[in-house]
């Protein structure tokens, strides 16, 4: 009876009711499509960002991010690192080498970041195959002439006034403590003047052991994972797994969000600003929910004394506007599903061309994603409900507070 | 038979219903004080059919809102069946209300969502009636007042007198030990109104219903067993008929 009573006195005033449920589903359309655009933007940066080279989760010897050494050697990783993958559901893994050195073109030289690759596994973890711009992707062998290949990132290239085919010389210190010296020949030219590699080069990891004398251990592994926002409890289990699986050697695992602190709580703040917009969108829809439930309890109050005078608790009264209330967000949120459906369809599949991309950690975006979720189509209903119920409140006080004797001599 | 003003006849204390002592209802303070009601001391026997009549602002209306636990008193205190009512909390009063008032309103006041079997049903789902025995004790109550083919019709759809008949269902299918009538006949012309009032009495001289009427109404006095008379908030006269 009481959802009948709640229900009859919705639909009583239909008119204002309609435009109450407008208005909720105006401001779910609204929560829903800000957020989808913003998870779904988001998670397309992370993607991008994490598979652009950081991977979802880094393992190192500890220490090895703070002060990066040659000497810093993660040891024995084919004994542990295949049971690692297979126990963990790793999706990918890339090992790396890196050691600074001086790249010679012509007649130019820049100091370069060398990073020593598997290109298999390395095309399997990250997106660097994809960004070749000249050349081909670097294959894992001495080409016909005897030289190792090496790929160069844009910048690097420009600066060296490199081409594919071309000689680059080397020169940096070797493990042992000799000089590191050799010939490569260009094999590609990877990514933009403005990505995250463009001073990098890259050799194949047979390749770098030899340039530095190294004939075993690396500095880096880069995991996927199969979903991102995993990472920081996968990078715990293998952190737990690892120290007790090799305790001889102090390795840290950190998720991408510890690797790369900067863009990630970059990322946080913008995401706070996103939730503040959010929140002034229902601090509208709640002053017209006010409104509404208001005006209704308002017009009504001899009908409460009624149900007062015969017997009916203040609790009673207290739940069945909040009832009231909560039937207008139910209804008001189905209409915001069924308006923000296609339009998220169409984000999630379209998404916003950006005139004008923007650059985030050396990656470039010119596209806003949606994201299709519980999380997005969800935390608006929840958000439109319990924003009702918190402004239905002062109303539903106030009924079950009027006195039946007032209540009956309002007008 | 005539008593003192303020003055009831003592009556067995198994009979006695209502017992109203020293109660005064006042609003207002200081030198605009305006006492409403003023020593009132009453006692309403079960099975009685009782008017209060006098002038307008006699105080007939407050007199019946501080038995029904609608107001409370100023000073002074309405007993029924020995429990004070004057001191109790809210939820209290809405129980009480519940369990043992019926009421009658001038302008009827009924639930316009609900049809009228769910206004006769909802106070006995207030009381945790079973469903079987609420649709049963609707459709013996719509016999009653004569209203058996207006189940489904809400208050709009119902004449004047039909709504009055609804809302005497209402106050009687809870089982109360009294019901208060304030000017129920006021909006219904003479015949729909002397209709419903040998209804009520057909009902206090076959159930022993409890029937306490504020009214101006010569039908219903001529038709009641006891009439109080109040002038300026004060019983002036006590009169009880054979």
């Amino acid at each position: 009876m009481l959802f009948k009573l709640a229900f009859r006195n919705v639909m009583r005033q239909r008119r204002r009711s309609l435009l109450t449920l407008l208005s909720m589903g105006g401001g779910y359309l609204l929560l829903c499509l800000s957020l989808s655009l913003s998870e779904g933007s988001y998670n397309n940066i992370i993607d991008l960002f994490t598979r652009d080279h950081t991977g979802h989760i880094q393992i190192h010897v500890a220490g090895y991010l703070d002060r990066p050494a040659l000497h810093k050697r993660m040891q024995q990783v084919d004994d542990w690192l295949p049971p690692m993958l297979l126990r963990y559901h790793i999706k990918a893994a890339a090992p790396r080498l890196y050691s600074p050195a001086l790249a010679y073109g012509e007649d130019k030289s820049a100091p370069a970041s060398v990073i020593g690759i598997d290109p298999g596994r390395e095309a399997r973890t990250t997106l660097l195959a994809k960004k070749v711009q000249q050349g081909v992707w670097l294959p894992n062998q001495v080409n016909e002439a005897g030289y190792w290949p090496a790929m160069l990132g844009f910048a690097m290239a420009q600066t060296l006034k490199l081409s594919v085919g071309d000689e680059l010389v080397l020169i940096s210190q070797g493990a042992d403590g000799s000089i590191a010296n050799d010939i490569f020949q260009v094999s590609a030219i990877v990514g933009t003047e403005d990505s995250s590699e463009r001073m990098n080069v890259y050799l194949p990891l047979t390749a770098m052991r030899d340039f530095i004398s190294l004939p075993q251990g690396i500095h880096e592994l880069a995991l996927l994972v199969e979903r991102p926002a995993d990472a920081r409890d996968a990078a715990q289990r293998i952190q737990e797994h690892l120290a007790h699986r090799v305790p001889q050697q102090p390795l840290a695992v950190k998720p991408w969000q510890e690797v790369e602190q900067g863009f990630y709580n970059g990322m946080q703040a913008d995401k706070q600003g996103t939730y503040i917009s959010m929140g002034i969108i229902m601090f509208i829809v709640s002053i017209g929910v006010l409104n509404t439930v208001l005006m209704s309890t308002l017009e009504r109050t001899r009908e409460f004394g009624v149900l007062k005078a015969i017997g009916t608790r203040p609790g009673l009264l207290f739940r069945l506007i909040q009832l009231e209330a909560m039937l207008l967000a139910v209804l008001g949120c189905v209409l915001g599903v069924v308006l923000a459906l296609p339009v998220n369809a169409y984000f999630v599949h379209h998404g916003i061309q950006l005139s004008q991309g923007f650059d985030m950690g050396g990656i470039r975006f010119d596209r806003l994603l949606g994201e299709f979720s519980w999380f997005t189509m969800g935390v608006p209903a929840l958000v439109v409900m319990g924003s009702t119920l918190l402004v239905s409140v002062f109303p539903a006080w106030r009924v079950a507070r009027i006195t039946p004797i007032n209540a009956l001599q309002a007008v | 038979m005539t008593t003192a003003p303020s003055q009831t006849e003592p009556q067995a204390q198994g009979d006695i219903l209502f017992d109203i002592r020293g109660v005064g209802r006042y609003f207002g303070s200081g030198d605009i004080q305006v006492k409403a009601l003023d020593d009132i001391n009453l006692t309403i026997a079960r099975g009685e059919f009782t008017a209060i009549v006098g002038p307008s602002g006699s105080g007939k209306s407050t007199l019946l809102q501080l038995m029904g636990g609608l107001d409370a008193p100023s000073v002074g205190d309405v007993h029924l069946n020995n429990k004070s009512i004057a001191h109790m909390s809210g939820r209290e009063l809405s129980d009480f209300r519940r369990d043992h008032i019926g009421f009658i309103f001038q302008a009827y006041n009924l639930i316009p969502v609900l049809s009228a079997q769910e206004n006769i049903e909802y106070i006995m789902l207030l009381q945790g009636v079973p469903a079987a025995q609420r649709r049963q004790r609707v459709q013996a109550m719509l016999n009653t007042v004569g209203l058996e083919g207006y189940a489904d019709r809400r208050p709009a759809q119902l004449s004047g007198g039909q709504q009055q008949r609804v809302a005497v269902a209402r106050a009687m299918v809870s089982r109360p030990s009294i019901i208060l009538a304030d000017e129920p006949t006021a909006n219904l012309d003479s015949v729909t109104g002397s209709a419903l009032l040998d209804m009520m009495k057909g009902l206090n001289e076959s159930r022993s219903m409890t029937f306490v009427f504020s009214t101006h109404d010569p039908k219903i006095m001529e038709r009641a067993s006891r009439l109080i008379h109040l002038q300026d908030g004060r019983v002036v006269e006590d009169e009880r008929r054979g």
